[in-house]
């Protein structure tokens, strides 16, 4: 082909990619039909050669965690709670060697996100487990003895918003550290929080920074649902109730607990301290063996008073400084570059302009990029040479919620992926067979639907794949299928742990 | 019509049709090992700058890359000035070396296979 015509073709190309995003049809991986039953086939899921998965129980209602106690034994968190109206008992499971379950403790603040295992120091000395979790009432950390005993070990925390309670993770340090997600998406209440259902019960929850902040005086006006008025708007700034206009200048104060921060207290529950502020949603947080903090962070979604468009989900390597308290940037930084600059104004949208005057910190660089929207959860890092990739991150990828959280031109996450934290580069690690990406229930196959979280057993031979289940994305908002979830393994060479 | 306005034409709906089509190609579950350095220098720059959009090279909130043959010329005007949504990346948040090493790794990207004909890392 001659190079004028090589090269005009090239152009139109690139013109015609210029117009994509607007021209082609949102298309996340929920967008789907769900008749059920949740059909589950090892066979659809794709791994590295020499690995293989099997699923190890079936039928389980939102697992959000796996953990391990003294004896090796797997238990799960059921959540009790998922977007989209579903409410029910939060459980502590324990799983038996042919799949059955047997329930060890319930509770009744959903959802339980998390669980870590706190071995025992010996001999009459059993180690617990602690949950994190909590939205229909204030945050909290549970701890919970094998045989179901549960005691509140952290209370209080702000965790009636969008994001609540996540984690947790023992440190090598014997301290429990813990996330916690903001309320909004973006700093300012609205109405996508009136849509999520907690906005009219809790009308004067609203943020909190860690740390004093001074508002450069952000404020935006929508209708108001408080009032019956349908003509009635209201004006909201940043860290304040909805319907509370900012001023530049003004002084939020800063307190303890606080919104998208992770924080640690000791195993008996005692001398809360902040670890490290600015961040959206930290879910995920695991230890690598060389005593770093790995924390997979859910990044902006494009909805609300403050949209923020392409910002892929994080992952951190957090150092903890406790005479500076490092500040990772929300709301007004993603992986480092502030907001103010070009990209993060979704097409139609506003900018997301600047809710700080000036800015607590400089933000670090992320150890990687994560797919915009992939709900990027559990984490955890491989220690042992018969599993391999020794000191690299797997990062359980939930999936898009397209449309509600933004436009998306293809499914994104339902896998796991490998980071390799040195290098910075990601990698696929488990996923549906096919030559396009999406959970099982978009794909009609057998494989995975929403992985949550990942844990290696405690001798680090098996990763352990909780699947949250199917939830399809309908005209009203998430359709959750309660029953659906899957706790799977996955092996290196067939092997078992 | 003349036949380069046939050409033209059939090239600009081609170029919707493949630029903007939903089709795309998963990502390889394993990698082959043979990578230059260049290669895997530009494939940091990816998993620091465009993955996000791109998710190893697939489609996300952006097309899909490994299905897409831009020239290397072209891929660099693109990541220098932005096109449609995406931004532009001035030579602050990728230098020129890094931009070779992304187009290098771009290039070596679309000639992996689908994620279900994964290659043997020892092969």
């Amino acid at each position: 082909m001659p190079f004028a015509l090589r090269t005009a073709l090239a152009l139109l190309l690139v013109a015609s990619l210029a117009g994509c995003f607007r021209l082609l049809p949102t298309k996340g991986g929920g967008m789907t039909e769900f008749g059920g039953p949740r059909r589950v086939d090892s066979a659809d899921v794709v791994l590295p050669a020499g690995y293989r998965i099997e699923a190890v129980a079936t039928g389980l209602a939102f697992p959000t965690g796996v953990a391990f106690d003294d004896d090796g034994r797997a238990y799960v968190t059921e959540a009790g709670y998922s977007y989209g109206g579903f409410s029910s008992t939060p459980r502590l499971l324990r799983v038996e060697s042919d799949g059955r379950t047997t329930e060890v403790a319930v509770g009744d603040n959903p959802p339980w996100n998390g669980v870590a295992f706190y071995p025992g120091s010996g001999p009459g000395q059993a180690g617990a487990f602690f949950v994190a979790g909590g939205h229909e009432r204030p945050g909290q950390v549970l701890r919970i003895t094998p045989d179901g005993e549960t005691t509140v070990l952290v209370d209080g925390l702000p965790s009636l918003g969008d994001h609540h309670t996540n984690g947790p993770a023992v440190g090598p340090d014997g301290w429990l550290y813990f996330g916690q997600g903001t309320a909004t998406n973006a700093g300012v209440v609205g109405l996508d929080n009136f849509a999520f259902g907690w906005a009219q019960e809790h009308p004067d929850f609203h943020d909190t920074p860690c740390r004093d902040v001074t508002l450069a005086g952000l404020n935006r006006t929508t209708p108001n649902p408080l009032t019956p008025d349908e003509g009635d708007r209201a004006t909201t700034g940043a860290f304040v109730p909805f319907g509370t206009s900012t001023e530049a200048g003004q002084v939020i104060p800063g307190a303890l607990p606080c919104s998208g921060a992770v924080m640690r207290v000791r195993p008996d529950g005692s001398g809360l301290e902040l670890v490290a502020w600015g961040f959206r949603n930290p879910f995920g947080l695991a230890f690598a063996p060389d005593g770093a903090l790995y924390v997979t962070e859910n990044q902006y979604d494009v909805r609300g008073s403050r949209p923020v468009f392409g910002t892929g989900d994080l992952l951190w390597r957090v150092e903890p400084q406790p005479e500076t308290i490092p500040w990772y940037g929300w709301p007004d930084f993603w992986g480092g570059v502030p907001l103010s600059e070009d990209g993060f104004e979704a097409p139609g949208e506003r900018a997301p302009g600047t809710v700080l005057q000036e800015a607590p910190g400089h933000p670090p660089r992320p150890v990687v990029v994560l797919g915009v929207h992939a709900s990027a959860n559990g984490l955890d890092v491989s220690r042992e040479v018969a599993f391999g990739y020794e000191g690299d991150a797997f990062v359980a990828e939930f999936g898009d919620m397209a449309p509600g959280t933004g436009k998306v031109l293809a499914p994104i996450g339902y896998r796991v992926v490998r980071v390799d934290v040195e290098a910075g580069t990601v990698h696929e690690f488990a996923a549906n067979k096919g030559e396009t990406n999406g959970p099982a229930s978009w794909l009609g196959t057998g494989g995975l639907e929403r992985p949550v979280a990942v844990r290696f057993s405690p001798d680090g031979r098996a990763l352990y794949v909780v699947d949250f289940g199917v939830m399809t994305i309908g005209e009203q908002g998430p359709e959750p299928r309660p029953g659906t979830g899957v706790l799977w393994r996955i092996t290196l060479d067939g092997g078992t742990p | 019509m003349k036949p380069l306005h046939v050409i033209l034409l059939a090239g600009l709906l081609g170029g919707v049709g493949t630029g903007c089509g939903t089709a795309r190609r998963g990502a390889a579950v394993t990698e082959p090992q043979q990578q230059t350095v260049q290669v895997r220098l530009g494939e940091r720059v990816f998993d620091a700058t465009c993955n996000g959009c791109h998710p190893g090279g697939t489609a996300g909130i952006g097309v899909a890359l490994n299905n897409k043959p831009l020239p290397g010329w072209l891929i660099r005007f693109q990541v220098r000035n932005g096109v449609g949504a995406m931004p532009a990346f001035s030579e602050e948040a990728v230098s020129a070396a890094e931009l070779d090493a992304l187009v290098a790794y771009l290039q070596w990207l679309r000639r992996l296979d689908p994620r279900d004909e994964a290659l043997d890392p020892s092969e």
